[in-house]
């Protein structure tokens, strides 16, 4: 029992370099600033719609969080999307993060209390929650880390689980005759698109991929013992599974596509230092590649973010 | 590398379990109410093959007689949220009056609106495949007094 719960734990904390968790810290918090104004803009319009319309969830009747209004609506977004995007550059990775974590968490209770709860964020969440428990972490830094390690795990089976358990709200709610309906059909009529009405026109089709969407998602978990190069391969397909719903039913699940990210090796996807590098004569010469060259780098040198490295001198 | 204590570990274990059991409750017991912890329920109900598929709006007549689609972008409540309160607009159409102001707060410059209705079209459904025809039905209207 003992063997059983070290060996959950070694595998649910395994290291992973601080490079990534800083670069998949950047690609959340520019996500949440992104969220706010460009993919769930909505959400701001909850300032207009009369409080006698907001039925708090569970949540929001314990805490309790107050009605929105238009100050509290309008407050939490500039709030938000300041420490966001401060969050984003590495800085400060608890005093924001916290922050960012509750209010993006308040925004969402905000969204979901008008009769309508969306299930396309809950890796978002569980990442916003974990990443101000890893610390500094700068980009490029290929020191692994344990508590990144966790950080990204469980992000991962929050992804994950939004599929698998998925397949299980469908059939709690739906049955095994879920796979033989028409809640394909339904989506197409209320949201398709003219590429999804080409589809629905092919005879049996639709039940074809009621089908195969319950077997992906009572399958995805597979994901975790899968060698590395097999487990990119599959991140990608289910990448591609999004693009087709978005292509037809216009659901972009863009929140969760971001937490997915957590699966990939994100500390190679430098462009501030590509930028750099392109524009520095002096290390144009270096060896094109992906990852850094692990040359010493001067005292006192400035990150991608402009953050100075923790534990080193500033100055010569 | 980067080592957790032991007790580091032995926390961030606990907090997995926690929140791993919490989300399982949400999945096998839970509703949309327990945010977030809620059953990923999207695009979960099973709707025989033959079975007539709702699609519904919200529209209203303004002074002028013109009819105006009343959607997320007009009034900020979107469709789905209709749709998950409409026993309660049945219930009690004087509620839809919070949809006028709603757009009136959004529109300053349109005309009042005098109706508000919640229409659903049906629209019907064969072997699974949508068959093009499809039928209004209005659920419920309010009319300003």
């Amino acid at each position: 029992m003992a063997g059983a719960v070290t060996s959950v734990g070694r595998w649910l904390t395994e290291a992973v370099p601080r490079g990534r968790v800083a670069a998949f810290r950047t690609l959340v918090y520019l996500f949440v600033a992104a969220d706010l104004v460009i993919f769930t803009p909505w959400v701001r319009t909850r300032a207009d719609v009369p409080g006698e319309l907001y039925q708090p969830l569970l949540i929001g009747r314990i805490l309790p969080l107050p009605t929105p209004t238009p100050l509290l609506v309008h407050t939490i977004f500039w709030v938000l999307l300041g420490a966001a995007l401060l969050a984003a550059t590495g800085r400060a990775p608890r005093a924001l993060g916290w922050p960012v974590f509750l209010l993006y968490l308040e925004w969402m209770i905000i969204a979901m209390s008008y009769g309508k709860v969306d299930h396309d964020r809950f890796g978002l969440l569980v990442a916003l929650a974990v990443l101000p428990t890893v610390g500094a972490a700068r980009h490029g830094d290929r020191t692994r880390t344990e508590a990144g390690g966790w950080a990204l795990r469980v992000t991962q089976i929050a992804v994950i689980c939004t599929y698998f358990l998925a397949a299980w709200a469908k059939l709690r709610f739906g049955g095994l005759e879920w796979m033989t309906g028409s809640v394909l059909a339904r989506a197409i009529l209320r949201r398709g698109t003219d590429l999804a009405d080409l589809i629905a026109g092919v005879p049996y089709l639709l039940i074809v991929a009621q089908f195969g969407i319950m077997a992906f998602e009572l399958s995805s978990p597979v994901v975790f013992v899968l060698r590395e190069r097999w487990r990119h391969l599959t991140i990608g397909f289910f990448y591609s599974f999004h693009l087709v719903t978005m292509a037809t039913i216009t659901i972009s699940f863009a929140p969760h596509l971001i937490a997915m990210t957590s699966f990939l090796p994100l500390e190679r996807v430098r462009p501030l230092h590509w930028l750099r590098q392109a524009r520095s004569p002096r290390s144009a010469a270096a060896p094109p590649g992906p990852v850094d060259p692990p040359a010493p780098q001067p005292a006192g040198q400035v990150d991608d973010t402009g953050q100075v490295v923790p534990g080193r001198p500033v100055g010569p | 590398m980067d080592m957790l204590t032991t007790r580091g570990r032995a926390v961030r274990l606990v907090a997995t379990a926690v929140g791993a059991a919490l989300l399982l409750a949400g999945t096998f017991w839970g509703t949309d109410d327990h945010f977030p912890f809620g059953p990923f329920r999207m695009y979960s109900t099973s709707n025989p093959a033959n079975q007539p598929a709702p699609d519904t709006r919200v529209e209203g007549v303004d002074r002028a007689g013109s009819v105006v689609a009343l959607d997320e972008r007009r009034t900020g409540i979107r469709r789905a949220e209709i749709e998950g309160q409409q026993d309660r607009y049945a219930a009690e159409p004087e509620l839809l009056r919070e949809v006028a102001e709603a757009y009136a707060e959004r529109n300053p410059a349109a005309p009042a609106l005098v109706e508000v209705r919640v229409v659903v079209r049906w629209h019907g459904i064969r072997d699974g495949r949508p068959t093009g025809r499809f039928h209004d039905e209005t659920v419920v209207s309010w009319r300003a007094p």
